[in-house]
């Protein structure tokens, strides 16, 4: 059984991974997701026992571990929140560089960056010219 | 114990209350202000009561010990919370004197204050966890301030690469209850010793990567320049002077803390990727041509002395990393501060910030390198890239310097400055310079510091 969750989890990490390294925002976005989920599953596989449910008052014979659940619950709804904030990230880039290709958003920072650097360049020249 | 729930519950409350009301009035930043002063002297009063009696803990929600999570303060966790709160309210307080864009902006500094409180103060792994990603989901909002296309171009990548660095640390919290069994850090520590090794240095790498991620250590530095100098100077003095202690915090928690053994095996490691990060932050800042830029590579080539120290380890090497983490910290809240402003007093500052970044007395900075210097003296490899580090240092402050402040075409690009903008500066510039003459209560709150965490013992 452990054997399973590791390749489940190792399968979604590099999905995950895959999606992340896309020129397309949204599918970076699913990259995401996809990655806290395989932290999600490791967090359930961090104690795989079966058991009752652990709520009072106990039952004889095994119980299932509450922690790891309860912390796969908050790292779902953690992951849910900041999953929300990245779309509303991705909507405000897309509205500002009006495109949704990773790409296009790094060349028109490198136009940006040159023209910045045109501007300054000359100034730099000259003092240079001069200090020598 | 009440100063502890004090110091949490503040920046909740006032947060949380403060996000509901627009943020662009005046009176609300400055109930924001009033608010983080407030949970400063909250920690005030926690770190005199840590310090005269010890750690102060507590199980919340009345569970038993053992089943509840519990809130630890100790001297370490203090003086991080300490720091980073007072950074956050100078920069909040230095944003008053600002026309203000954005509404949201005073709350989310004050749910960042609760963020970084919580990841300090706490004494359980998961809970680390949920604070952490508390405190960078506000940072997340600040860092796009300004809303302009290359902020939120830097803005995304900055969210990206912190989440995904939040989900490996998730792994490795998974790890860690895996060998051990327990989420509380101080059983971790225990059991951590019977585990075995394999899976002991994979869980260490996990934490190593995701805090590396956020201090931008050398290969992870990438999203760090774009971000720190797109931002405004306010957000970007958060970013680098409060946020960013987290990443050391982690390293010195987890790694000299709960991973003592794993530390040392890859201390080698740790060395070579500090060594570079100070040579290619200090390279690269010489390339650059403003304030803003230069403070950004500045920041890559700092957080490698912090490192080094933690590898290098021991009472002095861990007590130098926090010490130099404090020292940092001041250095680059001030100089974000004063980048973009122009004066005589404003020029002044960024001359003490320079010096202090160089590790010239009587600044802060020749405190910290003297630290770091100390608990590297015995290998020489170490001293020369020290010294190598704080020779790039001085070059690029001071080219910075004569390239915007004696040239009348850079000194044309920044705009004049009344009092509101530097009075903040010149009392963090006090700070800086307070430190470097009198040394002597941040050594020992440093040392204390040192002292909770159990690899030092080594």
């Amino acid at each position: 059984m452990n054997l399973v969750f590791a390749l489940a989890a190792a399968m979604l990490f590099g999905v995950g991974a895959y999606l992340v390294l896309h020129r397309d925002l949204v599918r970076m976005v699913l990259g995401v997701v996809v990655i806290s989920q395989a932290a999600v599953l490791t967090l359930i596989a961090a104690s795989l026992d079966r058991g009752a449910a652990a709520i009072y008052p106990l039952p004889d014979g095994p119980i299932s571990d509450p922690l790891s659940q309860a912390m796969a619950l908050t790292a779902i709804v953690i992951g849910m929140a900041v999953t929300a904030l990245l779309l509303v990230l991705v909507l405000r880039v897309a509205i500002a560089f009006q495109t949704r290709a990773l790409r296009d958003i790094g060349q028109e920072e490198a136009a940006l960056d040159e023209q910045l650097e045109r501007a300054e360049g000359p100034a730099h020249e000259d003092e240079e010219a001069s200090a020598r | 114990m009440t100063a502890l729930l004090l110091a949490l519950l503040i920046p909740w409350v006032a947060g949380v209350s403060i996000l509901f009301v627009d943020g662009r009035r005046r009176r609300v930043r400055a109930i924001a202000v009033c608010a983080l002063a407030a949970t400063l002297a909250a920690l005030l009063a926690l770190t005199a009561e840590v310090l005269s009696n010890g750690p102060v803990v507590v199980t919340t929600g009345s569970w038993p010990v053992g089943i509840g999570i519990t809130l630890r303060a100790d001297a370490m966790g203090v003086t991080f919370a300490l720091l980073s709160v007072a950074m956050l309210t100078a920069a909040v307080t230095h944003q008053l004197s600002e026309p203000a864009t954005e509404r949201e902006f005073p709350g989310l500094v004050v749910l960042l204050a609760l963020g970084l409180n919580g990841t300090f103060l706490t004494g359980d792994v998961f809970n680390f966890y949920v604070f952490f990603e508390l405190a960078l989901a506000a940072s997340y909002v600040l860092a796009i301030h300004g809303r302009t296309a290359r902020v939120l171009g830097a803005g995304l990548v900055f969210t990206a690469v912190n989440l995904l660095g939040t989900f490996v640390f998730l792994l490795s919290v998974a790890g860690l209850y895996r060998v051990t069994g327990t989420l509380d850090m101080s059983r971790v520590a225990e059991r951590m010793v019977l585990a075995d090794p394999n899976a002991a240095i994979l869980i260490a790498v996990g934490f190593f990567v995701a805090f590396s991620v956020k201090l931008g250590l050398f290969p992870f530095h990438f999203w760090l320049p774009t971000v720190y100098t797109s931002a405004r100077p306010a957000v970007a003095a958060i970013l680098s002077g409060s946020l960013a202690n987290i990443g050391a915090y982690g390293l010195l928690r987890f790694g000299a803390g709960l991973l003592p053994r794993e530390l040392e095996l890859g201390a080698g490691i740790l060395v070579i990727i500090g060594a570079t990060s100070i040579v290619y932050g200090g390279i690269l800042a010489v390339s650059r041509r403003t304030g803003a830029e230069m403070l950004a590579y500045s920041a890559i080539g700092q957080v490698g002395y912090v490192l080094i120290a933690i590898a290098v380890g021991g009472p002095a090497g861990i007590a130098a990393a926090i010490l130099y983490t404090v020292v940092n910290a001041a250095n680059k809240t001030m100089l974000f501060l004063t980048t973009e402003r122009r004066g005589v007093i404003v020029g002044g500052l960024f001359a003490l910030g320079a010096l202090s970044i160089s590790g010239v007395p009587p600044a802060a900075g020749f405190v910290g390198k003297l630290e770091v210097f100390r608990a590297v003296i015995d290998s020489p490899a170490l001293v020369v890239v020290v010294l190598l580090g704080s020779l790039l240092s001085f070059v690029y402050a001071f080219q910075i310097y004569q390239f915007e402040r004696w040239r009348p075409e850079g000194d044309a690009n920044l705009a004049p400055s009344r009092w509101q903008q530097w009075i903040v500066p010149v009392m963090l510039g006090a700070l800086v310079l307070g430190i470097g003459i009198w040394p002597g209560p941040l050594i020992a709150l440093s040392d204390a510091a040192a002292g909770v965490l159990p690899g030092v013992l080594r």
